[in-house]
């Protein structure tokens, strides 16, 4: 079982998770436990996250789609990407 | 039959008054000989392709005469702001259309900031310019009012110096009463990549529309009025508060684009392995670009009229030795993309010094920067050495030899005349024919933005049917690259009218995301919203066909479904490829860089994806059927002569 995540955030997100990242101390497996845990930690933040701009990247890797299963482990570094368009 | 001629038949079946309230004159300028004429686009026509950028696909229908070359005088030029535009938030746009110089199909371009929406409060809803001036005019439009004036004082002059004479001669003042188009040299020169210049970054950029105004040796056009409000057929300020909300209250809108803007979007693309780098021989690069690093150097966000998101970023270097160069606006994520990785340069002052240096000399950024990365490909391929370049070394990550580039380019002198030719290099003679294995282009066009869609097929699909050539503005899924919606597929299907695959690198069902997408925003452009905060493009909660027909009503009192409106951009790209059809695109043209089907993708999470030529042309099929395009890449028959029928013929 992991024994620290730490997760970064964009500027947007940082109010609501207290800071420029959370370092997650409990066992999680997968990005959807990850979240549950953000939201104990930060109130309020994975109803933040619960929105289409923002994706997930573990260890730089960003995730497209099964986000919620995609696992988590020890030492893992997650970032909070928002996505969008340009021209 | 002489582009005259043509006009004047046309005129001969146009109304001479407004078919609905708010809306404008189309005004016919023959630069040659100095006359007006003006008439109202037909209610048929607007019920079928709506106006802006739709209207405009009438006039170019109506007008073309494909036995010429685009940059003869008798092909037209013409401009068009949509339905809304100037009366709804973040509604501000505008199209310029003609035959395109650069890629030899149609040219079909985009921009805001104040001159789609002043041109409106002048009473014109579109310009269709024709035939040669005699010496450099500078057409002028004050209450009103047309007149010719000489624009000689003004040859020359690149945009920061135009805009400053042009301020100081008219009197007015830019974003409050005076609003203007200009070319830079690189249009006067027919610099293959000139744009139109619609602002101090605003620009209509793609396929060269800067040369085509330059070859009607018209510099500028300028309008001065005040702001005025336009008749409409009721009260519609009520529900633009509602469109205004909507807007800031969606988290893309409120969190990114009026934050930082587009540059966020180089971060996902470079975590993905997806970013176009080297002229796509790679596909990821420094995280020394990612938006964040630009905050240090963005004094402020800017917009267009009556924009509430103001989604331009402005720069400033803070150079101990500044020169015109060291503030600006931008850069956009297209920018970033072309002028740093794809160029090699990781360098963020590099990046902006780059982008105001372009914004001046009136370079499309996406073209320019494509056909240099060619040049760089090419040169470390040793297809083309030092004798090509004029003794210049190519080397990538070279920023000061770029910037020089740009200046020859503008200036036609040296290299920078090849550069120049753009996509056209070797069909005019500068390069050999193997160099085309490494150009990065469909239907002639650069590609727009430096997302290499290897590994989103959605993505590869809309480049490869876009009218204009390869350019995701046309008809981007940018929503299969948000997780959250691709992990949810009743809603997805709901957002695209039929199951499409969640894996972004899968081929099912992605000709229905891209169908949606292409008709949503060809409605976008016909009414004159921005595709920023068009439903589909950033967001699925941004303003999309219901806020544009209840807002048409209210504006025009013209009644439309939801479906028909659908139909209205199905219609705008049905036409486009009629004129395409005429200019000799078929579906062999529809389709990739011969690089993404045969190399796989050298990095990140996806590497080893490539484009599978069969999986694709099955989908290119599945997209034909749903868009009901017959083997040629035209509309089926049937649904020509529908065209023909509200629009009448071409010749």
């Amino acid at each position: 079982m992991p024994l620290a995540v730490t997760v970064n955030f964009p500027a947007a997100l940082q109010p609501a998770a207290g800071g420029a990242s959370l370092v997650v101390r409990e066992a999680v497996a997968s990005v959807g436990q990850l979240i549950e845990a953000l939201e104990r930690l930060a109130p309020g933040l994975g109803k933040e996250l619960d929105d289409p701009l923002y994706n997930v990247a573990v260890n730089d890797e960003m995730i497209l789609h099964a986000v919620d299963r995609h696992p988590i482990a020890d030492g893992d570094r997650v970032e909070i990407v928002p996505t969008m368009a340009g021209g | 039959m002489a582009v005259r001629d043509r006009v004047a038949r046309l005129l001969d079946e146009m109304p001479r008054e407004a078919q609905f309230p708010s809306q404008g004159a189309t005004l016919f300028v023959d630069l040659e000989r100095r006359e007006t004429r003006q008439a109202f686009t037909p209610l048929a026509v607007v019920r079928t392709v709506l106006g802006g950028r739709g209207a405009n696909m009438y006039y170019l229908h109506r007008l073309l005469d494909e036995t010429l070359t685009p940059l003869d005088p008798g092909i037209p030029l013409i401009f068009g702001s949509g339905l809304l535009t100037g009366l709804v938030p973040s509604a501000a746009r505008g199209n310029c259309t003609s035959w395109s110089p650069e890629s030899g199909v149609l040219l079909d371009s985009n921009a805001g900031d104040y001159f789609p929406s002043f041109l409106r409060m002048n009473g014109f809803d579109h310009l269709v310019l024709y035939g040669q001036a005699a010496a450099w005019t500078l057409l002028m439009i004050r209450d009103g009012v047309v007149s010719f004036e000489d624009a000689t004082p003004y040859a020359g002059l690149d945009n920061l110096d135009m805009r400053e004479a042009v301020a100081r001669d008219v009197g007015g003042t830019w974003a409050r009463n005076l609003a203007m188009v200009n070319i830079t040299r690189a249009g006067e020169n027919q610099v293959l990549t000139s744009g139109i210049m619609a602002g101090p970054k605003a620009i209509y950029a793609r396929g060269g529309p800067g040369a085509k105004m330059g070859s009607l040796r018209l510099k500028a056009i300028v309008t001065l009025a005040p702001t005025r409000e336009l008749p409409t057929a009721q009260p519609y300020k009520v529900y633009n508060r509602t469109i205004a909300q909507k807007l800031l209250a969606t988290s893309v809108v409120k969190n990114a684009l009026s934050k930082t803007g587009t540059p966020f979007l180089y971060k996902p693309s470079r975590l993905l392995g997806a970013m176009g780098t080297k002229n796509n021989q790679e596909t990821t690069w420094s995280d020394g670009l990612d938006a964040e690093h630009f905050d240090a150097h963005r004094p402020g966000m800017a917009g267009c009229f009556r924009c509430p998101v103001n989604c331009r970023p402005l720069n400033d270097l803070h150079s101990a030795t500044p020169d015109k160069y060291d503030q600006g606006d931008g850069p956009e994520y297209v920018t970033l993309g072309k002028f740093g990785p794809n160029l090699g340069i990781d360098s963020v002052a590099s990046v902006i010094r780059l982008n105001n240096i372009c914004n001046d000399l009136g370079l499309d950024t996406a073209s320019t920067g494509s056909a240099i990365g060619w040049a760089f490909e090419l040169f470390q391929r040793g297809i083309i050495t030092a004798e090509h370049t004029g003794g210049i070394t190519l080397t990538w990550g070279d920023a000061e030899t770029i910037e020089r580039l740009l200046f020859q380019m503008a200036r036609r002198e040296g290299f920078g005349s090849v550069l120049a030719a753009s996509t056209r290099a070797v069909e005019q003679g500068h390069y050999p024919a193997v160099a085309l294995k490494y150009r990065i282009a469909v239907k002639g066009l650069g590609q727009s933005d430096p997302h290499d869609a290897r590994i989103l097929k959605a993505f590869a699909l809309g480049l490869a049917v876009a009218t204009r050539g390869m350019d995701h503005l046309r008809n981007r899924a940018t929503l299969e690259i948000n997780a959250r919606i691709n992990d949810n597929p009743v809603f997805k299907s709901e957002l695209y009218g039929g199951a499409v695959s969640a894996e972004p690198n899968s081929y099912v069902g992605k000709e229905r995301a891209v169908r949606a997408c292409e008709n949503i925003y060809a409605v976008g452009d016909s009414v004159g919203m921005c595709r920023f905060t068009t439903k589909l493009f950033n967001s699925p909660s941004l303003p999309g066909l219901p806020e544009f027909r209840e807002q048409l009503a209210n504006v025009t009192g013209l009644a439309f479904t939801d479906e028909a409106l659908e139909q209205c951009g199905l219609n705008v790209m049905g036409v486009e490829r009629m004129i395409n059809h005429r200019l000799g695109v078929r579906r062999k043209d529809d389709t990739l860089p011969d690089r993404w089907f045969d190399e796989p993708n050298p990095s990140g999470p996806f590497r080893g994806e490539r484009i599978d030529r069969d999986e694709f042309d099955a989908m290119l099929s599945r997209f034909y059927a749903i868009s009901r395009l017959a083997s040629d890449g035209a509309p089926e028959d049937a649904w020509r002569k529908e065209l023909v029928g509200a629009l009448g013929r071409d010749r």
